[in-house]
């Protein structure tokens, strides 16, 4: 199995560090990005998806936390900048957060916005939005930041029937997915049915970040917040 | 540290050298970066409206409208406000610069709903989006930037299904932060179911805690955990 470059300073050193030739997140796995709010998930997405970019992987998000401009805004902050990808059309944004605000929103061939209380029609726009990606290369991402505000929007197994439709096709279509969640908004069971769904977990919880793969790799490092984003010092496999 | 934030000054003498950069050219001033939104919280009596209050009351005196959602004090109990908050508000409606949304009066109440008074009820958040996101709106045709605070969500979360009110407060933020505002949410520790909570701090892009004694700021933009102790003097909450 391969794996991609995750784009987060010293996780995929982690593991070549122990010889191992496979990396953290492999190349068509889904990973859940899990942990209390405010300890850096949404930034390790933004990373993981700057990252590929740059690599000229295209990438499919959705946005259902923040709206565009919020996310361009806080990806500004690393100086991320989104504009260059836009035009060269490798980030299709699903937004499904800035029609709450009521305001006009101008949609563009890659960028389209869906409803936070309408996961159907969410699933229809994923479709679309997954053969565009897919047409550019065959080799992408795929962010879901975050679970948390559609499960504040809609029932719970309603939520997960959604990702789990979500992550078939995306998965079908080649991509590596990454779907951020803020622990300990549903309940116990849905949390374990939702960690059941996802091929690698990645744990952080301010200090330290902790993962374990479908490889079997189990590992784990301490974690700071810089300008550049996420970076883990030396860390070691469990 | 990100030098490329842009913040006000929060009012909370002593909070701004707290937030303000380390960097080597000094460069960095502090304070709450700009069009984000701060979660206030703590036990009850540790300060959180007298930290509304002064945020409000710093941005009015620079000529920065507040939109005022208040929900334990109507305006009349705000007006008798032991400060110089409470002597200045009239002046500030007059000039339209302070907005209110009472969800604390009485629906017998005399006073008259205006342009920039609203009364509103705990008991109907769908009237209180309505009417905040009026007053967003009208606010941000003439002001690139303004102030806003929520004292407090907790009334509200009380009175009513706790995810609904998540709903209305993920919309809310939403809508305060497209209009450029800087928003100050205050919110009783423990009032609301723990899922409720985490939720709720999920949403917001800092969270600083009072406890009495310290204020920590627990998450903000561009910065580790910071804290340092307060007291509360006639004047406000001061920062040592």
């Amino acid at each position: 199995m391969n794996s991609i470059e995750s784009g987060i300073s010293g996780l995929d050193e982690i593991s070549s560090s122990v010889g191992s030739k496979d990396g953290v997140i492999q190349e068509n796995s889904a990973t859940l990005v899990y942990g209390p709010p405010k300890v850096g998930k949404s930034i390790l997405c933004n990373q993981f998806t700057y990252h590929g970019l740059n690599l000229d992987e295209p990438c499919l998000y959705l946005t259902t936390d923040q709206s565009m401009h919020e996310l361009q805004q806080n990806m500004m902050d690393f100086e991320w900048f989104l504009q260059n990808p836009i035009e060269k059309e490798l980030l299709y944004v699903i937004d499904t957060l800035s029609p709450l605000s009521g305001e006009e929103i101008n949609t563009t061939t890659t960028y389209k916005v869906s409803k936070i209380n309408d996961p159907t029609d969410l699933m229809v726009k994923v479709g679309i939005g997954t053969r565009f990606v897919f047409k550019k290369s065959n080799k992408f991402r795929s962010v879901l930041d975050s679970l948390t505000t559609p499960f504040a929007f809609n029932p719970e197994a309603l939520v997960i029937r959604f990702l789990k439709a979500y992550i078939r096709r995306l998965k079908e279509a080649g991509a590596t997915v990454l779907v951020v969640y803020t622990e300990g908004v549903v309940d116990e069971k849905t949390e374990k049915i939702l960690k059941s769904l996802m091929d690698n977990v990645i744990m952080m919880d301010g200090e330290y970040l902790t993962f374990r793969s479908t490889t079997g790799l189990v590992g784990t490092a301490e974690y700071n917040i810089t300008n550049k984003g996420i970076f883990l010092e030396k860390g070691k496999t469990l | 540290m990100i030098l490329m934030i842009v913040r006000v000054v929060s009012g909370i003498p002593g909070l701004d050298e707290l937030t303000s950069s380390e960097d080597e050219l000094g460069l960095g001033l502090g304070g709450i970066p700009e069009n984000t939104i701060t979660l206030v919280y703590g036990p009850p009596g540790v300060g959180k409206s007298i930290f509304c209050h002064q945020f409000a009351y710093y941005g009015l005196k620079q000529d920065e409208p507040c939109l005022y959602l208040t929900t334990d004090e109507n305006l009349q109990e705000l007006q008798e406000d032991k400060t110089n908050f409470g002597d200045d508000l009239k002046k500030y409606m007059e000039s339209e610069l302070f907005y209110v949304v009472d969800a604390a009066s009485d629906i017998e109440e005399e006073l008259e709903s205006s342009d920039i008074y609203h009364i509103s009820s705990v008991k109907n958040p769908t009237d209180i989006l309505i009417k905040v996101s009026q007053g967003a709106n009208s606010i941000k045709q003439k002001n690139p930037r303004f102030r806003a605070v929520i004292d407090s969500i907790t009334s509200i979360l009380e009175s009513n299904n706790e995810m609904l009110i998540v709903r209305v407060l993920k919309t809310y933020i939403l809508r305060i932060k497209e209009a450029g505002g800087t928003a100050v949410i205050n919110y009783t520790e423990r009032s609301a179911d723990l899922r409720t909570e985490i939720l709720i701090k999920s949403m917001v892009d800092n969270i600083v805690k009072l406890n009495g004694n310290e204020i920590v700021i627990e998450a903000m933009r561009g910065m580790g955990i910071k804290n340092k102790s307060y007291e509360i003097t006639e004047k406000g909450i001061i920062v040592e």
